[in-house]
C-alpha cells in the first residue's frame, strides 16, 4: 500500500494518438496505489457511424482514486457505461482484478465488485432510504429458494444485522433521520448519497462515479469529498468522471484526460492543467 | 406479483389461465375417442383431481415464461406489455384455429365436478370450499414471493431496471422467475375455473379478460397483496358477474354485460388519473429500531449530513 511507483500504461499510445504521460503521480492519495484492479486496453465504442470512444486504454490502481475528464462528448462517461457493462464494447479488452471482463453485463460485473452510479442519481422511488440499501446486499439467503420456502426463519436473523449494518453507514453519511422516507421523496444530492451508499453495502472493490458532484451545494461537495477519501482510505478505488476540477484535483492521485473519444494525457491534475492539449481541449473543444 | 410488485405488464396473463384450464380438461376428460366425436383433443387421461391441478401449475409454469421469453429479453417494459398482447391475441387465434387441440373454437366442454359425486348442490359448495382454501394456500405462498429479500428486490427492478443491474440483480432472471410463479398461479387459477363451470373456449379467453384483471389491481393498489384480493372481489363479483342480474333491456340485448366493460373502463382511468396508488397502497415496511441505533442516530444527526441538504 505504500507503493508510490506510478503505474505503467496498458498498451502504447494508440496509432497516431497524442497520449503523453506527465510525471510521477505524486498527487492526493499515491501512497495508497497498488497493482491495477482496472486495466482498459484500446477500448472503443461505436454508435452506428458514431466512434464515441477510439482506442483509449488507462489503468485504475488498486486502493486509489483515478479521475477522468475532459469537455462535453469527449467520451467520458461511454468510458463508464462500457467498462461497467451497461453498454457492450465495439472493440478492446478490460481486466478487473486480472480477469478478462470484456462485455460482460452490469449485473455480473457488479457481483464481482465493479459497482456504479449514474449520472442522474438513479434510486428505488417505491423503496425507503433503508430498503435501498438493504437491497443491494449481494447473497442474501431470502433470495434463495430455501429462504423463500422458509421465510423469516431462514433470513430474519440475517436481515437484522444488516439493517444495522445500513444504519451504521446511514449515519456516516449523515442521512439517518431519513431511514424510513421513501427515496422518491429525497433531494437530489441526497439520492445521490443514497447511489453511493448503495454501492458500498455490496463491500465493492472499485466504484466507478459518474459526475458525483453535479448539482450539488459547495457544503455537501466538502462532505462528499471527505467521505470519498474515507473510502480510498479503507482501500476502496474509485472511478469517478467529472466535470469539477478543483473537486478531481483534491481527490485524485492520477487523471486521465480525455476528448474526442481518445485519451490525451495522463498524470496529476496539476501537471495536466500545464499540458497544452488538455487546455485546447477545454478552450477550443 | 406480476405487475404491482415486479412491474412486468403482462397483458398475456389469461393465456397462462387458459393454458392451466385446457391441461386441467384434458388431463380429467376421459379419451377423446370414447365420447363418440363430439369433441377433440389432446391426451384424454382421466387424472385425478389433484394431479390435474398440479399439471394444470407446471403447464401455467412453462406457459409464463416462454411468453415471457418473446418479450422480455431487450424490450422496455411498455414494448413489452404490447408484444404480450399481441402474444395473447395469436394464442387465441392459434388454438381456435386447431380443432385437433382443444377443439377449435367450440372449445372444450363435459368437464365434471370433481366433487359432484356427493350430490349437485353439495357438490358444488364443497368445490368452492376448496377453492376458498386455494385462494388462503396462494395467498400464503405468495406473501413468501412478494415479501422479504425478494419482494424487496422484485420492488427494486419495478422502479429502476437499470439500478437493479447495476447492483448485481439480472433483470432477465428475476422477470422470468416471476412470469414462471404468475403463470403457475394463473394454471391453477384456470383448473379450478374449469373445474366449476365445466368448459372452456377461446371466447372465455380473449384479451380483454386481461384488462379486467389489471383493473382489479389498479382498484385494490398495486403491490399490496390485500387491496388487490379485494379490488379482485369487487371487479370480478360485483362488478363484471353483478351486471348479469340487471334487467336486459329488450331493445338492446346484451346491453347490461356492456354495461360491466363501460364500467370498468371508466372506473380504470378514473383510478389511474385520481388515485394511481389504488384503494390499498403498497404498505411501507417498518424496521425495528433498537434503543442503541436511536441513539446513534440522534448523535449523528447532530452533525454534519446530507440529510439536511436543502435544495440540494
Amino acid at each position: 500500500m505504500a507503493d508510490a511507483t506510478p503505474v505503467p500504461p496498458l498498451a502504447p499510445p494508440p496509432a497516431g494518438g497524442v497520449v503523453e504521460r506527465a510525471g510521477p503521480a505524486a498527487g492526493h492519495g499515491s501512497r495508497h496505489q497498488g497493482p491495477p484492479l482496472l486495466e482498459v486496453e484500446q477500448l472503443v465504442k461505436h454508435y452506428g457511424g458514431v466512434r464515441a470512444v477510439d482506442g483509449v486504454s488507462f489503468a485504475v490502481p488498486a486502493g486509489s482514486i483515478t479521475g477522468l475528464i475532459g469537455p462535453n462528448g469527449a467520451g467520458k462517461s461511454t468510458v463508464l457505461a462500457v467498462v461497467s457493462g451497461f453498454a457492450p464494447p465495439t472493440g478492446g479488452r478490460i481486466r478487473f482484478a486480472g480477469r478478462a471482463v470484456t462485455g460482460l453485463p452490469m449485473h455480473r460485473l457488479a457481483r464481482q465488485g465493479m459497482v456504479r452510479t449514474f449520472q442522474l442519481a438513479r434510486v428505488f422511488g417505491g423503496l425507503t432510504t433503508l430498503e435501498n440499501l438493504l437491497v443491494a446486499v449481494p447473497g442474501q439467503r431470502g433470495l434463495s429458494p430455501l429462504g423463500v420456502v422458509g421465510g423469516r426463519w431462514i433470513w430474519g436473523g440475517e436481515e437484522r444485522r444488516l439493517v444495522k449494518e445500513a444504519r451504521r453507514v446511514l449515519r456516516r453519511f449523515g442521512m439517518a433521520s431519513k431511514a424510513d422516507d421513501y427515496a422518491r421523496t429525497l433531494s437530489g444530492g441526497q439520492k445521490r448519497a443514497v447511489e453511493i451508499m448503495r454501492c458500498l453495502m455490496m463491500r465493492p472493490r472499485l466504484l466507478l462515479l459518474d459526475e458525483p458532484m453535479a448539482g450539488l451545494s459547495p457544503r455537501l461537495v466538502t462532505e462528499l469529498e471527505r467521505i470519498l477519501l474515507e473510502l480510498r482510505d479503507e482501500g476502496l478505488a474509485l472511478l469517478i468522471v467529472e466535470h469539477e476540477l478543483e473537486t478531481v484535483d483534491r481527490l485524485c492521485s492520477t487523471v486521465v484526460a480525455m476528448a474526442h473519444g481518445r485519451v490525451i494525457a495522463e498524470g496529476t491534475m496539476a501537471d495536466l492543467r500545464t499540458r497544452r492539449e488538455v487546455q485546447d481541449a477545454y478552450v477550443v473543444g | 406479483m406480476e405487475f404491482g410488485v415486479a412491474g412486468v405488464a403482462n397483458l398475456a396473463f389469461i393465456v397462462v389461465i387458459a393454458a392451466g384450464a385446457y391441461t386441467y380438461a384434458v388431463l380429467t376428460l376421459g379419451p377423446a375417442t370414447g365420447n363418440g366425436g363430439f369433441q377433440q383433443y389432446i391426451v384424454g387421461l382421466h387424472l385425478p383431481f389433484a394431479v390435474a391441478v398440479l399439471a394444470a401449475a407446471a403447464a401455467g409454469a412453462v406457459v409464463g415464461v416462454l411468453i415471457g421469453v418473446t418479450g422480455l429479453k431487450r424490450l422496455r417494459q411498455d414494448y413489452q406489455g404490447m408484444v404480450m398482447l399481441v402474444v395473447s391475441l395469436m394464442a387465441a387465434t392459434v388454438v381456435g384455429a386447431d380443432a385437433g387441440l382443444f377443439n377449435g373454437q367450440a372449445g372444450l366442454s363435459l368437464v365434471s365436478n370433481p366433487f359432484s359425486g356427493s350430490g349437485s348442490a353439495s357438490g358444488d359448495w364443497t368445490y368452492v370450499g376448496v377453492v376458498a382454501l386455494s385462494c388462503v394456500l396462494g395467498f400464503l405462498v405468495l406473501r413468501r414471493f412478494t415479501g422479504g429479500p425478494l419482494g424487496r428486490t422484485l420492488r427494486a427492478m419495478r422502479d429502476d431496471e437499470h439500478a437493479a443491474a447495476a447492483i448485481g440483480r439480472s433483470v432477465v432472471n428475476l422477470r422470468l422467475l416471476t412470469q414462471a410463479v404468475g403463470g403457475a398461479f394463473g394454471g391453477v387459477s384456470g383448473a379450478l375455473l374449469v373445474g366449476f363451470i365445466g368448459g372452456w373456449s377461446p371466447s372465455a379467453w380473449a384479451y380483454p379478460e386481461t384488462l379486467a384483471l389489471l383493473t382489479a389491481i389498479i382498484v385494490g393498489g398495486m403491490g399490496n397483496n390485500v387491496g388487490v384480493s379485494i379490488g379482485t372481489f369487487v371487479i370480478y363479483l360485483l362488478l363484471l358477474q353483478g351486471v348479469q342480474f340487471l334487467p336486459q333491456i329488450a331493445s338492446h340485448p346484451g346491453l347490461t354485460e356492456a354495461f360491466g366493460w363501460i364500467i370498468l373502463g371508466v372506473t380504470t382511468v378514473a383510478f389511474v388519473w385520481l388515485r394511481p396508488q389504488g384503494v390499498f397502497p403498497e404498505r411501507r415496511p417498518r424496521f425495528r429500531h433498537h434503543p442503541e441505533d436511536q441513539e446513534l442516530d440522534a448523535g449523528a444527526a447532530a452533525g454534519t449530513g446530507l440529510s439536511d441538504s436543502v435544495g440540494a
